[in-house]
């Protein structure tokens, strides 16, 4: 009771002064929806990233071609990874399942006078299966048109669609325009809708031949890289694995003892936890500069306070004359403060969440996320600045000795 | 006695010298009294005032309100005492702006921590016949009726003495009258009133004068006619007393008090 009545007792020093009390708390909503929006765009990214991993599955193994580093420098060439390679990792690795080369570019696809444009991947006739990625009209690419570099397509569910609309796809003869220029290709089936594998958005691919795509399409020598599976998600399988592929890959690539590798393998769980300190890095800069905007904000707050304490001098006398204890005013002044930081946190929350929506609408690409939890925390850190930066004025206001505060003009 | 005054200083100390602004002060006031202290600026009054309304506290002496040994008791106590047994009535009013009549009148009750404030601030508004403007807040109210309302919170606790610190001065003579007849009615009703005033004739209208001069009583005196004759006739309480008080109190701004 006696506390909602001195929140009451906040609630109109505030309506005295709506524009100072709003100039005031400036700093406290800028550092509040800094808080709010950062939180979101981490977490929003955050919880993206897993989601896109886990259509991946946890055991999945990255190989990438590296440039072998002599003495510090550079040797030797980008393009190490070669078809070969995944083959024999195939063949010889026995902890290594699903091996999937990959090389893929954007591409202008076209057939008649409809055109789109799509992400061409090459890869091998395992893709499909690996993904449990499903044709829905005629059949994917085979080993026979990876051998012969064939020039046939199979097209992702969107890529059909926008091509061909209704009409059966199958059969047909589309354009592809790579780097090496245009190639007419045969498509030969037509991919279920699927969504995301991993990041990509395969109802937006078109799946050729690996060897052709290298060829005669982008014209790479090397693969892009190699996905594979461990047979577990375990940390043991995981490391056999890479040992494995490693010790294939250094034969291949004769690489002597003491040499580094010109390749590189990741497990899925190290590109997270990369991604993480990434994100931990972002995540202290963004709360730093929230940080020291609250700091500022403080200062705001102390200072309307201050003000207000000697605005009110002969009030706080009264008070005093009244009946009102040290301790009455001290908690007056810091409820009061504690409450105008709390109103521009939920000021800020808003534009924080404000902020974060825009972004995520403009962007197109970032995914925003405000939690509760973000709110809850912006909201006590705000209250919290305010009453720490409420107990110097407040302090003063309960240090006022009566008589004084009575003949204050 | 509702107040025993024994021997009371205080004094202030102004750069080099020492300022007396009470020296040596004995009172007793009864029950149910209605006393004026009153006296040329500089004689102490405001000082009193401060000292038996517990806004402050001697240097020396004792100062007993109501059994309690108010002398030496520290800022939380003083509070305590000035919520439950004193009510102030002040020459400004005095009042909380942009809140409402009935909620000015609330405050003591919401320092003492009552649950119940409304009614017995209600009730308070009424004695002083101003419950028709309860809702109002003091920029809409006439200057008596700010003071009827400070007079409301000054009795809303049922207060041991209610305190007036010229509470006619900041009125023209017709609101005066009105709201001496208030503490009249008061005093009847058995309110124990000390009005501290400059006033002759608002003075007057006590029952008992006590005259200060130099941070001393002059004397201190029932109000009957010999002394209304003699009060009207010379000047006792002499010229400067029609000026008005440049600030209100004894001691300036930047005096200290002094333990002794």
């Amino acid at each position: 009771m006696f506390f909602l009545r001195i929140c009451l007792m906040a609630l109109r020093s505030l309506r005295i002064h709506p524009l100072r009390t709003i100039l005031a708390t400036l700093g406290v909503v800028i550092g509040v929806s800094a808080v709010v929006s950062a939180m979101a765009i981490l977490e929003g990214t955050r919880s993206q990233v897993s989601d896109r991993f886990a259509t991946l599955g946890s055991a999945k193994l990255f190989i990438f071609p590296g440039q072998r580093r002599d003495r510090g420098r550079s040797v030797g060439n980008i393009n190490t990874l070669k078809l070969s390679d995944a083959d024999e990792i195939a063949a010889r690795c026995k902890s290594v399942r699903n091996v999937s080369p990959q090389i893929n570019a954007p591409a202008l696809v076209k057939f008649l006078s409809a055109n789109t444009t799509a992400q061409v991947l090459g890869t091998s006739e395992t893709y499909a299966d690996i993904n449990s990625y499903n044709v829905e009209d005629g059949r994917f690419i085979r080993r026979e048109d990876i051998i012969g570099e064939v020039s046939v397509a199979v097209l992702g569910h969107k890529v059909k669609q926008e091509l061909f609309r209704g009409r059966p796809a199958v059969g047909e003869v589309i354009k592809i325009s790579g780097l090496m220029g245009t190639r007419a290709f045969r498509v030969v089936g037509v991919m279920e809708k699927k969504g995301n594998i991993g990041f990509t958005d395969v109802d937006q691919q078109v799946v050729i031949p690996v060897t052709t795509a290298m060829k005669k399409l982008l014209g790479f020598d090397g693969l892009q890289f190699i996905l594979c599976d461990a047979v577990s998600p375990s940390t043991e399988d995981i490391d056999k694995a890479k040992f494995e592929i490693k010790q294939v890959l250094r034969q291949r690539h004769r690489i002597r003892p003491g040499q580094s590798d010109d390749f590189e393998v990741q497990a899925q769980g190290e590109f997270l936890k990369q991604f993480n300190q990434m994100q931990n890095i972002f995540a202290v800069v963004l709360y730093s500069i929230a940080g020291i905007s609250l700091v500022v904000g403080g200062i705001g707050i102390m200072n309307i306070m201050l003000v207000a304490v000697t605005e009110r001098t002969r009030e706080i006398g009264v008070r005093m004359a009244m009946g009102a204890q040290r301790g009455d005013v001290l908690q007056q002044f810091l409820i009061e403060a504690g409450f105008v930081s709390f109103l521009g946190g939920g000021l800020g929350v808003l534009l924080g969440w404000g902020m974060a929506t825009l972004l995520e609408s403009l962007t197109r690409i970032l995914v925003t996320s405000t939690t509760s939890f973000a709110i809850i925390l912006a909201l006590s850190m705000a209250t919290l600045t305010g009453i720490v930066s409420g107990i110097y004025p407040a302090y003063k206001a309960a240090g006022l000795d009566p008589v004084e505060a009575l003949r204050y003009e | 006695m509702v107040i025993r005054i024994r021997e009371l200083r205080k004094h202030y100390v102004m750069g080099d010298t020492v300022v007396r602004a009470l020296d040596g002060v004995d009172l007793d006031v009864a029950q149910g009294e209605f006393i004026a202290i009153t006296g040329p600026s500089g004689s102490g009054k405001s000082t009193m005032m401060h000292l038996i309304g517990c806004l402050d506290r001697p240097t020396s002496g004792i100062y007993q309100l109501d059994g309690e040994m108010v002398s030496e008791m520290n800022d939380r106590e003083l509070a305590i005492v000035r919520n439950r047994k004193i009510g102030f009535v002040f020459q400004t009013f005095n009042l909380i702006q942009r809140t409402t009549a009935v909620d000015n009148v609330a405050v003591p009750l919401f320092y003492a921590r009552r649950t119940q404030v409304r009614e017995p601030a209600m009730r308070a508004l009424q004695r002083v016949g101003l419950d028709h403007r309860a809702h109002h807040k003091p920029n809409e109210l006439s200057g008596g009726e700010r003071q009827r309302v400070a007079i409301a919170r000054g009795i809303v606790n049922d207060p041991k003495i209610l305190l007036a610190d010229e509470p006619t001065g900041n009125l023209d003579t017709r609101t005066g009258r009105q709201i001496m007849d208030i503490f009249h009615d008061l005093h009847r009703s058995g309110v124990t009133i000390v009005l501290v005033t400059h006033e002759l004739s608002v003075a007057l209208q006590a029952r008992r004068i006590v005259r200060m001069r130099d941070g001393r009583i002059l004397d201190d005196r029932p109000v009957d006619d010999a002394l209304r004759r003699e009060l009207t006739t010379t000047t006792l309480v002499p010229e400067s007393a029609e000026e008005p008080e440049p600030a209100r109190g004894a001691a300036p701004p930047l005096a200290r008090p002094v333990r002794v």
